[in-house]
């Protein structure tokens, strides 16, 4: 009954999301109000609908929800979303969402097409999992890593207006034309990562206490350990060189792309490509 | 000679008080640290990282982050955050607690600045109720015909960098600690045995405690619904035969004696005999598939139990044993014994099946970096929450009189890290002391 129900948020938030990309991506083209308007009330919605999916997931397996990779991208997924909402209605930026979007869509895309339904039934936790710092690390990984997300949509744009004013066409009529300033979103895009460089070090930080307490090593270099390091360095990298150097604009666009391109190998390759361990995550 | 030395360590300085060097470093340090995920390490698969070619192993490659020249790397940054705060340390100060109003136009911030027109003394009344209002602290200076002042809010954020960058320090200090003075061992044991602490299996370091612990039950326990609840071990801690504390673990729930913490990590099933030789009975433990043995003394022969059926609480326990002699391959002797019945093991002695019990893993560690690391960790996220949730706002002004007590007001605010923040504030301050 209750899996039953969480099926069904499953496939709203699948729906709603995706429904939720194209209309954002139209509205972008055609500039209609109503159009984007359903775009922003589609997000909302499969935010909703994520939430009721992830709260009943919880309720039928009794803990956290992060016992296996379908929990943890449902989690992701809600990251992204609810950080990207919040910046959309806090900026009223809302061609954003044709860049952030598809991120959560094809987040879902994987589960649906990459994962068996072996692989998304709740499981038993093993005791190892059984601790309150591992909520807190995933609460915490969750907002920066949506945080992250949306970063990089905003490299995304950033690059696309740029090189459309370097040809000169500033002013053209093209979907670039609705971007807010190059500097507006550089601007923007320093803050989502000074909101999420500081939670991404809690969730280090989390993760080294729980660690401590199963296994008496708060740091044992495994890779999904050494490799989330890794992008805390870069992130690291990028706030220095922006404030040192005065490295904004393109190169700092850059970064932010590369940046969550080391939070996506962190949160997949690291299970999927290299050979190792961590089985938990 | 000594203008060369002179030469020698201020360049030295200059080279670990720069920002370029350190940015190199932390990008060296994750590259290598990158380059440690593609080859396997000792600590986490050993078998795979005997594999590697000798050269690689000699070179370190297999236990990177352990390595001496990764160590080095990381003291290399640390000598370069604590030559940068040095460095930074007055500056900040005096942006902090030392700020003067500016004596002339130029001093006012250029960047983001807003010129208002007024008259001498009402101006500056009401320059001083806005700033008294939104909570600035702030300085004025009177001249004849100017005055000026300089207003600073949440002028804690100044330090955050600063903290971020000792907290980095104070981390390495407390891993270098727990490296030094710390040891890391394991051990597994079954239910009713006692084990010198100077026992275990050491991997790290070496332990001068004497103490011994006494394993007094190992249990696997299981929720209503079938899924696992955790591992149990209730232990003793023995002072000379003594017992001083007594204690239950479970994964996530460590136990601590002496800085010394015992960690639940595995656990494996086992069974209780008792041998009887000639009259004198000895209690055996064995853990299940063959892991340890018991060698009857001035014997030959190996007493080994593979498979375990039923729990350490239930009576239909049984046991399949085997029996080797000298160095042979084939069992002399193999069989099943149920909860209690008593055989013959080639003649030598009589074997009696007590009951299943339990061997519980243990993960036994000392570390007394620890302490340092977490408050490294509390200090980094204070630096942190100050560099980027708590930024100063620093605004400025000077009024220079034109025309008798009529002038104008020329107000600045220094950059902040989000130029819009900064034009936020200074259009917010101007617009409540015109109104
Ligand atoms: C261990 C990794 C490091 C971390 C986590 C770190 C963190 C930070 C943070 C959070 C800031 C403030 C940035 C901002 O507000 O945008 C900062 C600033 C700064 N860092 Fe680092 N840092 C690290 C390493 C270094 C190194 C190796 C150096 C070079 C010696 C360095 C030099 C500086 C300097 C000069 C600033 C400028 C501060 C200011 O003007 O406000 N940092 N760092």
């Amino acid at each position: 009954m209750l899996e039953n129900l969480e099926t069904i948020m499953f496939y709203s938030l699948v729906m709603a999301s995706t429904l939720s990309m194209l209309l954002y991506w139209i509205w972008i083209g055609s500039k209609k109000e109503i159009v984007g308007r359903i775009a922003t009330y589609l997000t909302i919605l499969a935010l909703l609908a994520n939430t009721a999916a992830i709260i009943l997931r919880m309720i039928i397996s009794g803990h956290a929800p992060l016992s296996n990779g379908y929990e943890f991208i449902l989690t992701f997924v809600w990251g992204i979303m609810a950080v990207y909402l919040f910046a959309e209605i806090r900026n009223k930026l809302r061609s954003l969402g044709a860049f952030v979007m598809p991120i959560p869509v094809l987040l879902l895309m994987f589960i649906i097409m990459g994962m068996g339904p072996e692989e998304r039934i709740a499981q038993a936790i093993p005791p190892a999992l059984k601790s309150q710092w591992l909520t807190f690390h995933v609460v915490t990984a969750m907002l920066a890593y949506g945080a992250f997300a949306i970063s990089f949509g905003i490299g995304i744009m950033y690059l696309l207006k740029w090189g459309k004013e370097d040809e000169g066409k500033s002013n053209s009529k093209g979907i670039v034309a609705r971007f807010p300033a190059l500097d507006v979103l550089d601007d923007l895009s320093y803050k989502v990562i000074g909101f999420a460089f500081p939670l991404l070090t809690l969730c280090i930080i989390t993760g080294a206490i729980w660690a401590n307490y199963a296994w008496g090593t708060y740091w044992s270099w495994d890779p999904k350990e050494t490799w989330s390091l890794i992008t805390w360095i870069i992130y690291a990298a990028y706030l220095h060189a922006r404030l040192m150097y005065g490295w904004k604009g393109k190169r700092a666009a850059w970064m932010a792309i590369f940046g969550f391109a080391a939070v996506l190998f962190t949160f997949f390759g690291v299970n999927y490509l290299l050979p190792g361990l961590h089985s938990y995550a | 000679m000594a203008e060369n030395s002179k030469g020698w360590s201020d360049q030295l300085w200059s080279v670990f008080s720069s920002m370029k060097t350190g940015l190199a470093l932390l990008g060296i340090v994750a590259f290598v640290s990158g380059i440690g995920t593609l080859i396997p390490q000792i600590e986490q698969d050993s078998e795979k990282a005997q594999a590697v070619g000798q050269l690689w192993q000699a070179m370190g490659f297999t236990h990177l982050y352990s390595t001496v020249w990764f160590r080095l790397l990381l003291g290399l940054l640390c000598i370069n955050l604590i030559v940068c705060s040095l460095q930074r340390f007055h500056g900040i100060y005096k942006r902090t607690f030392k700020l003067t109003p500016p004596s002339s136009l130029a001093q006012v911030p250029q960047k983001n600045k807003v010129v208002v027109q007024g008259q001498f003394a009402p101006l500056r009344e009401s320059v001083q109720e806005v700033l008294r209002q939104k909570g600035y602290r702030f300085t004025l200076s009177d001249q004849s015909d100017s005055w000026s002042f300089i207003a600073i809010k949440r002028r804690m954020g100044n330090w955050g960098s600063l903290i971020t960058h000792l907290s980095f320090v104070v981390l390495l200090m407390g891993a270098l600690l727990g490296s030094i003075l710390g040891f890391k061992g394991y051990f597994m044991e079954g239910a009713g045995n006692t084990l010198p602490i100077q026992a275990i299996q050491v991997s790290k370091g070496t332990v001068s405690e004497t103490f011994s612990v006494r394993i007094n039950s190992a249990e696997d326990r299981f929720l209503a619904n079938g899924e696992r609840d955790n591992w149990y071990t209730d232990l003793s801690i023995l002072e000379n035969g003594q017992e001083v504390i007594r204690n239950t673990l479970s994964v996530n729930h460590p136990f601590v004696y002496k800085g010394i913490t015992f960690y639940q990590a595995s656990f494996a099933k086992g069974a209780h005999f008792t041998v009887d030789r000639n009259g004198q009975k000895t209690p055996v433990v064995l853990r299940e598939n063959g892991q340890n043995y018991f060698q009857a003394p001035g014997t030959d022969l190996y007493l080994i139990t593979t498979t375990l059926m039923g729990s350490s609480t239930s009576q239909k326990a049984g046991a399949f044993y085997q029996v080797y002699k000298g160095t042979g391959v084939q069992p002399v002797q193999s069989g099943q014994l149920t909860n209690g019945q008593t055989i013959d093991v080639q003649g030598t002695y009589q074997l009696t099946f007590d009951g299943a019990t339990g061997f519980t893993g243990l993960q036994v560690k000392k570390d007394p970096g620890v302490t340092l690391i977490w408050l490294g960790c509390t200090l980094l996220m204070a630096g942190l929450l100050l560099a980027f949730y708590w930024q100063p706002e620093v605004i400025s002004g000077i009024f220079q009189a034109e025309n008798g007590r009529q002038g104008k007001l020329t107000v600045g605010a220094l950059s902040g890290k989000v130029t819009d923040n900064t034009r936020k504030a200074l259009e917010q301050f101007v617009s409540s002391i015109t109104k």
